[in-house]
């Protein structure tokens, strides 16, 4: 063996190997960006507090919103024109989750028999009955208004003032028993509680931002409580299967092989019922969903308060006969929440996202398979397959024509509504794409006279960059960008018929080959964490990008950080203000009103 | 992989380990053990065959899946004294690699069938039970390159496939394609990859020059050359190994990536010479546990029946699906997290081995 290297070598050593393989610390990212269009600059940072330690780290992951709180609302705030800045832009990426909690894996019992031990939890469903709706007569010296940054790490939730220098959170909020996995906000909620945070236990709280702000606490306060320990999940929790299973054992010294015959009860344990997503309705009036890892998203409406606290308010649902089948089931008590369950399918939903309007909600999961349901009606309208493995993340465009769906595959698919099916694949990730989001403030440079409109997107992965893309589409005909080298072929029969071809309503398709879907080749790439990234979001000044461990970055957008490289704190928050005047190629008739 | 002894203690722990791990994931990839159940049953009759390595391991197949207590010990002490025997590597109070188990296994069970066949051949002897599983047809091979004639045995139509290698001469643009088989994929790995991504590397276009030019048959020299590996033929079993344990020759030694790779419960391969398309599940994984190369432990997490379980010695824990997540490794270089995924088993969903 050759004699060892001293420290300098062996730090030079691991220095070349893990620069070799991106694994700079940061000195090694840069701060900037080019674009086609000029530089993105790093701007600000967020993170949590140093000093915190988050236990159970790794077993969530950050994911942030985006909250812009108006004037001090008069009593019943007159609905805006301006929209979610969260909601619409399906910044909620579901990156992959950690469920390694102690009630995710269990040790396997040894019960004879078919052992009855149906446990369903009997707690009510949450009168907590805090509620507060019109919460900010107490402190009103602070009108909290401003643009903030809601995101998770831990136990905990943080709140950060966007423009501000600051790099640490001006508010904490921490859970005792469990962990905030995802949010929502909206600011043209009515009755004032415009926040819902979903928990690892499946609980939901609403509150009012505002108030949060006000109070000087560590505690959620003036919050309505929903589906309290998990019982609405757990409730079905009543199918036990037994199985055989034979399981031999490696055994430490004395080399034998244990041999065991195990029954395993398989049944809803509570880690299957953990929120992954939120969303408020567009358009709604209060109603919101949520959605989960087993299966199922709920259905809230904040209108029907719980009346009473001796389980008239409970709802409760069938046992779910088909794990494979989508099914919804409505509260048999009118006043009761959640007033609905839908069963959307095996395994987890990881995350979901409204169109802009509100007509449909889009979810993805485990199996692998974009859903877009009629929202009102309940119904599936149409749907495929990821290329392989779970999908992770999605999001809408905001005149509701494209979907965009990052996964496991490393692939970012763009799904056309109008044909129903995916019309082009993004390669570029080295890992799975945990975020995507149209860039609705980008608005084309040669939008002059051509028929094609192009959209600006972009998709954050577990290899730590964020990634550009642009999809041209021209009017009518397939949506193609065709690049050197990997230009599709379509065979004389697939281009003429995919008209007559769309799927009926309501089918899921299959993962179609790669050599049948354009390719798309990223625009821009660029390592901006050190972490896996879990998420971003556009605003009209900036692109913000998060990472599973709380970081954030706000990446200024060229023009914006060139005149104000000092003050652009006042820019920011005035036009963040005034708000998303929607890029103009896209039609915005349809936005929220 | 020579690893240095540091532990006596842990050497016969972790031979255990080894075996546990590869093998226990062995018994799990149902095609191999109904295959070689078949082959006990067949063989068992037949009183005089030598003891090997084979044997052993159907013996300790079939004592386990003929079991009909519900809980029990089974000493598969045969297998082990005859895998110490015939390999001074697991002798020795060494650490064991269990990717090296894997291979040796794999490779000593297709040499016993091989020898049998080829005595079953030899004697004309129809009643060989070995000659009804090992006289597929011949393999697709285009070299041959081996001095034997290629025999396909069960072994071979669950993991083996085939890797071309292409090679072009950038003189005279000859395409060199030479094929070779393969029971597993070693892949290099990166920071903060995926499998899908460490496949396309391994498929990606290598150019030879300065040192290390071609030799083009045509030009008659050394020329500069263009080198990629494609997968002709994948394998029904696909047995993807990452190579966590670098040599650093700074170093002098070996040091182990705790990188963070993360790998999907389905699979495509992209890297195929024809347009596949056929997909994987992942089934087993072996985790190695530890910062070095030279120590450690193996646990395994193993899909049966439709759920995941953890094996870890002698404690079994059924895991959540999402569970396996954890073992993807860490994204920062130090951190407190030591258990990867080291040696993944897909099985392919699509068609039945043929071949």
């Amino acid at each position: 063996m050759i004699n060892s290297a001293n420290g300098m070598m062996s730090t030079a050593a691991a220095a070349s190997s893990s620069s070799a393989s991106g694994n700079a610390q940061s000195p090694g990212l840069k701060t900037y960006f080019k674009t086609p269009e000029g530089r993105y600059k790093l701007h600000y940072e967020k993170t949590h507090p140093s000093g915190f330690l988050h236990y159970t780290h790794g077993k969530t992951v950050t994911q942030v919103t985006l909250a812009h709180l108006k004037d001090k609302p008069s009593p019943s705030t007159p609905p805006a024109s301006s929209s979610t800045f969260g909601a619409s832009t399906g910044v909620r990426s579901a990156a992959a989750r950690f469920l390694i909690s102690s009630n995710g894996s269990r040790a396997l019992s040894f019960v004879g028999g078919n052992g009855g031990s149906k446990s369903v939890n009997a707690s009510k469903v949450g009168s907590l009955g805090v509620s507060s709706s019109t919460s900010v007569s107490s402190t009103s010296n602070f009108d909290g208004k401003g643009t903030y940054l809601i995101f998770n790490v831990g136990d905990a939730i943080f709140i950060s003032d966007l423009n501000s220098q600051d790099k640490d959170p001006i508010k904490s909020i921490h859970f005792n028993n469990s962990n905030p996995i995802c949010h929502a906000f909206d600011q043209d909620a009515k009755d004032g509680h415009d926040l819902i945070i979903g928990l690892s236990s499946g609980d939901v709280y609403s509150v009012s931002l505002r108030q949060q702000l006000q109070d000087v606490g560590k505690k959620l306060v003036g919050a309505q409580h929903y589906n309290k320990d998990g019982s609405v999940n757990n409730r079905q929790g009543g199918v036990l299967d037994c199985l055989l299973l034979l399981v031999p054992l490696a055994k430490q010294h004395d080399i034998t092989m244990i041999f065991a015959a195990i029954f395993v009860l398989v049944g809803h344990n509570s880690s299957e019922g953990r929120c992954t997503s939120v969303a408020w309705v567009p358009g709604g009036d209060g109603a919101f969903v949520v959605s989960h890892t087993d299966g199922n998203l709920y259905v809230y409406e904040k209108a029907s308060y719980h009346v009473s606290k001796d389980g008239a308010g409970d709802s409760s649902f069938p046992v779910i006969k088909d794990q494979t089948q989508f099914s919804v089931s409505h509260a048999r008590y009118s006043k009761s929440n959640p007033v609905a369950r839908w069963h959307i399918c095996q395994g987890s939903i990881n995350s979901i996202a409204f169109s802009t309007d509100g007509t449909y909600l889009a979810t993805v999961g485990r199996d692998g398979y974009l859903r877009v349901f009629d929202y009102s009606r309940e119904q599936l309208v149409c749907g495929g397959k990821s290329y392989y493995g779970a999908l992770l993340c999605c999001a809408w465009s905001v005149d509701g024509k494209y979907i965009l769906t990052g996964g496991e595959d490393d692939l970012v698919q763009v799904w056309s509504m109008e044909e129903r099916r995916v019309v082009a694949r993004g390669e570029g990730h080295n890992s799975w794409v945990s975020g995507v989001a149209f860039d609705s403030y980008w608005s084309s440079p040669n939008s002059g006279g051509t028929e094609n409109v192009t959209y600006r997107f972009g998709s954050v992965g577990q290899d730590t960059q964020l990634l550009l893309w642009e999809l041209e589409v021209e009017e009518i005909a397939v949506p193609v960008r065709r690049l050197p080298g990997g230009s599709p072929t379509y065979s004389a029969g697939s281009q003429s018929s995919h008209w007559d071809s769309v799927c009926p309503i309501g089918t899921l398709q299959p993962a179609p080959s790669m050599r049948d879907i354009p390719k798309l080749s990223p625009l821009v790439a660029h390592r901006v964490h050190t972490e896996p990234l879990s998420g971003l979001i556009f605003t009209q000044e900036s692109v913000l990008t998060v990472c599973r461990e709380g970081h954030i970055k706000i990446w200024i957008r060229p023009g914006v950080a060139d005149n104000q490289s000092n003050n652009a704190e006042t820019v920011l928050s005035t036009s963040l203000k005034e708000k998303p005047s929607l890029s103009s190629k896209v039609g915005n008739s349809s936005y929220k009103q | 992989m020579d690893f240095v002894e540091l532990d006596p203690f842990e050497s016969e722990k972790d031979l255990f380990f080894v075996f546990g791990d590869a093998a226990g994931a062995l018994y799990f990839c149902v095609p191999f053990r109904e295959q070689l159940l078949e082959y006990y049953s067949n063989n068992k009759n037949i009183g005089d065959v030598e003891e090997n390595l084979l044997t052993c391991l159907a013996d300790l197949f079939s004592q386990i899946s003929s079991q009909k207590k519900k809980t029990g010990v089974i000493a598969p002490k045969r297998f082990v004294q005859r895998l110490k025997k015939q390999n001074e590597l697991f002798r020795s109070y060494m650490h064991q690699d269990a990717h090296e188990f894997l291979n040796f296994l794999l490779n000593e069970l297709v040499d016993i069938l091989e020898k049998e066949a080829q005595a079953a051949k030899s004697d004309q002897e129809s009643s060989s039970p070995s000659e009804n599983v090992a006289n597929g047809p011949k393999s697709a091979q285009a070299n041959g390159s081996t001095q034997k004639e290629p025999l396909v045995t069960w072994v071979h139509k669950n993991f083996q496939g085939i890797l071309t290698n292409e090679t072009k001469c950038l003189r005279c643009e000859t395409v060199t394609a030479r094929d070779e088989t393969f029971f597993d994929l070693s892949l290099d790995i990166e920071q903060n990859s995926s499998i899908t991504s460490c496949l396309k590397n391994f498929s990606s276009t290598e150019t030879l020059n300065a040192e290390d030019k071609f030799f083009c048959d045509k030009c008659c020299s050394l020329q500069e050359a263009q080198k990629r590996m494609k997968i002709k033929k994948p394998p029904h079993i696909l047995v993807i190994h990452l190579k966590r344990f670098k040599y650093i020759e700074q170093l002098g030694r070996y040091k182990k990536l705790s990188y963070r790779v993360v790998f999907p419960l389905e699979l495509k391969l992209s890297n195929t010479v024809e347009d596949a398309d056929s997909e994987y599940s992942l089934f087993a994984v072996v985790v190695h546990v530890g910062s070095g190369p030279n120590h450690g432990h193996y646990v395994s997490l193993v899909k049966s029946h439709n759920h995941w379980l953890f094996f870890d010695d002698e404690n079994v824990e059924m895991i959540d699906e999402s569970a396996v997540q954890t073992f993807f490794g860490s994204a920062q270089e130090y951190s407190s997290n030591t258990d990867h995924g080291y040696i993944l088993f897909y099985e392919s969903l699509g068609t039945s081995n043929k071949s």
